[in-house]
């Protein structure tokens, strides 16, 4: 796709502004009733999807140019998709979320794009990794941990640990453990190592598709030599990178987030939990595992009309709407924990708020980051529970500098931390 | 930007810096294409509002206040607008001002006992009535949908929709209120202007209604309205919508004591008859001929891709070749829907009664396959909380209503068919969606209690294609003339804002909207208020939504 290929819909988006709401048949408060972090916090019109279908439009009939503000409304979205869920409530015809993505792109390609991620983006092509981290010590985080590596032994169920979890020494503990609990159930699971790369899930949604084009071609090439049939990921970037994004060049593996593995496994009852945790808990979706996190559909077809003026594609296209994202098998782990009593916030599933890592905004906008997780961290609070579960490394770390900086002392945890304890 | 640094630093030092901005790309969402719903001047092609000078976003009625004063020292126009869902809230001339009301946007205050709210603009219907649900009260949702400003509806435009019947429409509901007229004073009026609070519109206090809305409302063209409180009513179900499904097929499930019917009638005077009848017997908490807004033809098969995730706008012409789904459309041509609550058990019982008594005595029937219990769940969840009215645009980005009118329930039913078929014909052409013809929809009760409906035919078009676009027009302009040589009284809604804006996005013409105006039934209105903005906008800082004619 070329952002040209978004001109009809920036005229065929209404302006409705939906896209800052989560659907309205789920609003149960006025505190919580917004979706977009982007628009929730700076205000202008610009900074929703309905504004940045404006600015393409402008972009493309020459009426803007690539301005300082341009660069901030682009990419001030974290691309976590809520805009999306809310726009296709009512309409088949727009991809807000591709939309912005492109327009990502597009600033990029044309030499737009911001200096915070650039140095991130440098130090990726060298080291292979969004850490600023050297990809020597990329494999420290499994040390006495036993487990195959790839250049040892042969095994079918790879354990993608991803950058986060590789050098964030407070959260790595939650990689372990779920090695050691698949392992324990019996899954012949190996990892890479050193040798494990990122999955360039990051890099694409701060803009960077040249980058996920040359990670994803090495990934599944590594893949391919190892005799890797399933890939196991306990992180939601990485998972949305392997299901949704990898199918596009050519990979075919089974793509399975953690708590997927693990509700499959008590499923056949190849897992027990057995000791009582008595918390109370709220569980956070991430957007890469929850409203982007459905199956990946090929698709290549073109716009028609039927009954005249109905814009439909020809093939049927895929339509991806969050309705079919990975919701309940976390909620059933957590459930299936003796003592674990879970309560939900107000925005949950596929309209979620986004934990404020998302589309390279904590890397270029750390105080607009922060807030939105301390939004979210007040939404846990007002729900009673005591800790924040969530799927994925990337959310609780921007959880527990949220939760630090306001002194509070709301828990963090990753849901294979809670799941761990129990076995 | 056109004004000078002074006045931008003026206006900076009002909101703050982070408020304010005249950059080209903010101000680029700020301006609206005249191809997706105009409301009733277009729909014109690649045509946009034009672009304001600046747009600020006041935290406060003092900073408004500011802001108007500032306008009135420097002779600059400016627009409100809270939730700006059509043309009406964006600028109409270069150079204005665009207020975006969006950070005053407080709930200030739920009377439960004397059941009302005290809102500020950029309140919308969603999270209002959340936030009433939960102390057993409700609120109406106009017409366009609960993302709309409570307030704007109220104080600015009609604040019509399927809630009429019980609740009245927000025009009705609307109680003291904090005016910042367009000189920059504050102005309070009903209840509130004589210091006793706000529950009443019209006095202790001045009554002002009429003045600061004018015809059909202002339009942000006469001050800004700051706060106001806006009448609640019952609301005997939980105090939250239990919602469950796959989006979009979100459907609620409410005791007994709710029902949402689709009724159907074997002529057009059976159909007016039971609305009537429902009128008189006071029965029903809200009405609404809603999913006829899809067209007669499309209308069932779209109910089954809406209420099935699975399914999208590619499914529909399979779905329309399905024998049930055929039947089901033969039988709910002449349809409405109806929401029964009762207050307590006896009450539903009684009102059930009743309106089983309205359909044996006009011979209508209850639409069976709309009572599957996840159909009947989506459109009562639908109807309530209006949180899907986007779906006006579903088709191809671009609608508009045609052949509308606010009028006895026998008067618009008299001309509904003929409309469907001038309809229809035009469809054959190809500019709009083939949908049947009748798309009529709108209110079963106009207004608070009944007694009248509100009609528009819905019009559905590509608004990236300018044949569809262009040729859209074409059939307003044939709906307007067809309308004039029957005499229907209504005709010309298609144009209704076309003495504020003109086809290039920009303000009428003089001569024009003199014409216009001269035109209408008692051109004496807008004389009046012509009087009366020179008294309250003398340095004429509005736009002409607020309409005048000269002597």
């Amino acid at each position: 796709m070329a952002l040209e290929n978004f001109l009809a819909e920036t005229d065929r988006c209404s302006q409705c502004s939906y896209c800052k709401w989560i659907p309205f048949d789920h609003i149960k408060s006025w505190r919580f009733a917004k979706n977009c972090p982007s628009v929730t916090y700076n205000n202008f019109n610009s900074y929703s999807a309905r504004g940045r279908y404006a600015v393409t439009r402008s972009l493309l009939k020459g009426q803007s140019g690539y301005t300082d503000t341009v660069e901030h409304i682009v990419f001030s979205c974290m691309a976590c998709g809520s805009c999306d869920v809310s726009c296709k409530v009512c309409r088949y015809n727009l991809e807000p979320l591709d939309m912005v993505r492109e327009l990502k792109f597009k600033m990029v390609e044309d030499g737009h794009g911001i200096e915070a991620h650039k140095k991130m983006i440098s130090v990726l092509v060298k080291e292979h990794n969004t850490m600023m981290q050297p990809k020597s010590k990329r494999g420290e985080w499994a040390d006495n941990l036993d487990v195959p590596r790839v250049s040892s032994e042969k095994f079918e169920v790879l354990f993608h640990a991803g950058c986060r979890f590789s050098y964030d020494k407070v959260l790595q503990n939650s990689a372990r453990s779920a090695v050691t609990m698949l392992k324990n159930a019996g899954v012949n699971i190996g990892i890479m190592g050193e040798r494990e790369m990122c999955c360039g899930g990051r890099a694409y949604s701060m803009g960077y598709r040249d980058e996920l084009d040359r990670l994803a071609k090495s990934n599944i090439n590594a893949c391919s030599k190892a005799g890797i049939r399933t890939i196991v990921a306990s992180c939601a970037d990485c998972y949305h990178a392997f299901k949704r994004l990898y199918p596009q060049f050519g990979s075919q593996v089974e793509v399975l987030h953690t708590t997927e593995f693990i509700h499959r496994l008590i499923k056949e009852e190849k897992l027990k939990f057995r000791t009582g945790m008595p918390i109370t808990v709220t569980y956070h979706d991430p957007c890469h595992l929850g409203r982007q996190g459905e199956p990946y559909v090929p698709w290549q077809g073109v716009e028609k009309k039927i009954k005249k003026q109905i814009i439909v594609y020809e093939p049927r296209r895929p339509r991806y709407n969050g309705a079919w994202g990975v919701y309940d098998q976390p909620r059933e782990i957590l459930k299936a924990i003796p003592g674990v009593q879970l309560v939900e916030m107000q925005r949950i599933r596929e309209y979620s708020w986004c934990c404020g890592a998302g589309g390279g905004v904590r890397e270029a906008y750390p105080e607009y980051s922060n807030w939105t997780a301390v939004e979210r961290i007040e939404e846990a609070k007002s729900t009673g529970a005591e800790a924040i579960i969530s799927a994925c490394p990337w959310c609780e770390r921007n959880f527990m500098d949220a939760v630090s900086g306001m002194g509070d002392s709301m828990k963090v945890y990753d849901i294979i931390d809670l799941a761990r304890k129990a076995v | 930007m056109t004004f000078n640094k002074d006045i931008y630093r003026a206006l900076e030092d009002i909101v703050g810096s982070a408020n304010i901005s005249d950059d080209p790309a903010v101000l680029d969402s700020y301006i609206y294409s005249l191809a997706h719903t105009a409301i009733h001047i277009g729909p014109f092609y690649n045509t946009f509002t034009p672009q304001g000078a600046a747009v600020l976003m006041p935290g406060n009625t003092e900073e408004v206040q500011a802001i108007v004063k500032l306008c009135n020292k420097y002779k600059i126009k400016y627009k409100a607008s809270s939730t700006f869902w059509s043309a009406q809230g964006y600028p109409s001339e270069d150079n204005t001002i665009q207020l975006d009301m969006r950070r005053m946007d407080r709930i200030l205050e739920i009377d439960e006992k004397n059941m009302f709210a005290v809102i500020e603009p950029g309140v919308i219907a969603a999270t209002l009535q959340a936030e009433a649900m939960q102390v057993g009260l409700n609120t109406h949702i106009p017409g366009s949908g609960c993302s709309c400003s409570v307030l704007a509806s109220a104080t600015s435009y009609l604040g019509s929709g399927p809630g009429n019947l019980y609740g009245g429409w927000y025009y009705e509901n609307l109680l003291g209120v904090e005016w910042v007229i367009p000189t920059g004073e504050i102005f309070k009026t009903g209840s509130l202007g004589s210091g006793c609070g706000w529950f009443c519109g019209e006095g202790p206090g001045p009554s002002m209604k009429g003045v600061f809305r004018g015809f059909l409302g202002a339009k942000g063209s006469m001050g800004v309205f700051t706060k106001c409180a806006i009448k609640l009513f019952a609301w005997p179900g939980p105090k939250s919508l239990p919602v469950k499904g796959i989006v979009p097929a979100y459907r609620t499930t409410l005791p007994d004591n709710f029902k949402a019917y689709t009724v159907a009638f074997p002529s057009w005077k059976a159909w007016a008859d039971a609305a009537y009848s429902i009128w008189d017997a006071g029965i029903g908490y809200l009405a609404h001929r809603q999913f006829n807004m899809f067209g007669r033809d499309l209308k069932y098969a779209m109910v089954k891709i809406l209420t099935d995730p699975t399914k999208t706008l590619g499914d529909l012409e399979e779905i329309l070749e399905d024998p049930e789904v055929q039947k089901v459309t033969e039988e709910s041509k002449r349809d409405f829907q109806i929401i029964l609550v009762g207050m307590t058990k006896r009450d539903i019982e009684w009102q059930e009664k009743a309106f089983d008594e309205i359909l044996n005595k006009t011979g209508g029937w209850k639409v069976e396959a709309m009572n599957d219990p996840d159909v009947h769940d989506w459109a009562l969840l639908y109807l309530l909380r209006l949180g899907h009215k986007n779906l006006n645009l579903v088709f191809g980005g671009g609608y508009d209503g045609a052949f509308g009118f606010l009028l006895p329930a026998d008067y618009g039913a008299s001309h509904a068919e003929e409309a469907g078929e001038f309809k229809k014909e035009w469809e054959k052409r190809g500019a709009m969606v083939e949908a049947g013809g009748d798309c009529m929809m709108g209110p079963i009760g106009g207004q608070g209690g009944g007694g009248t409906c509100l009609w528009e035919n819905f019009t559905c078009f590509d608004s990236h294609d300018k044949e569809s676009t262009e040729g859209t027009l074409e059939f307003f302009d044939a709906c307007t003339k067809l309308s004039k040589e029957k005499g229907w009284v209504g005709a010309g809604m298609e144009k209704w804002n076309s003495a504020a804006r003109g086809s290039d996005g920009r303000t009428t013409p003089k001569e024009e909207r003199d014409r216009i105006h001269r035109s209408a039934p008692q051109p004496s209105v807008y004389r009046y208020q012509r009087k009366i903005k020179e008294v309250f906008n003398p340095n004429d800082c509005g736009d002409e939504y607020f309409e005048t004619l000269d002597d």
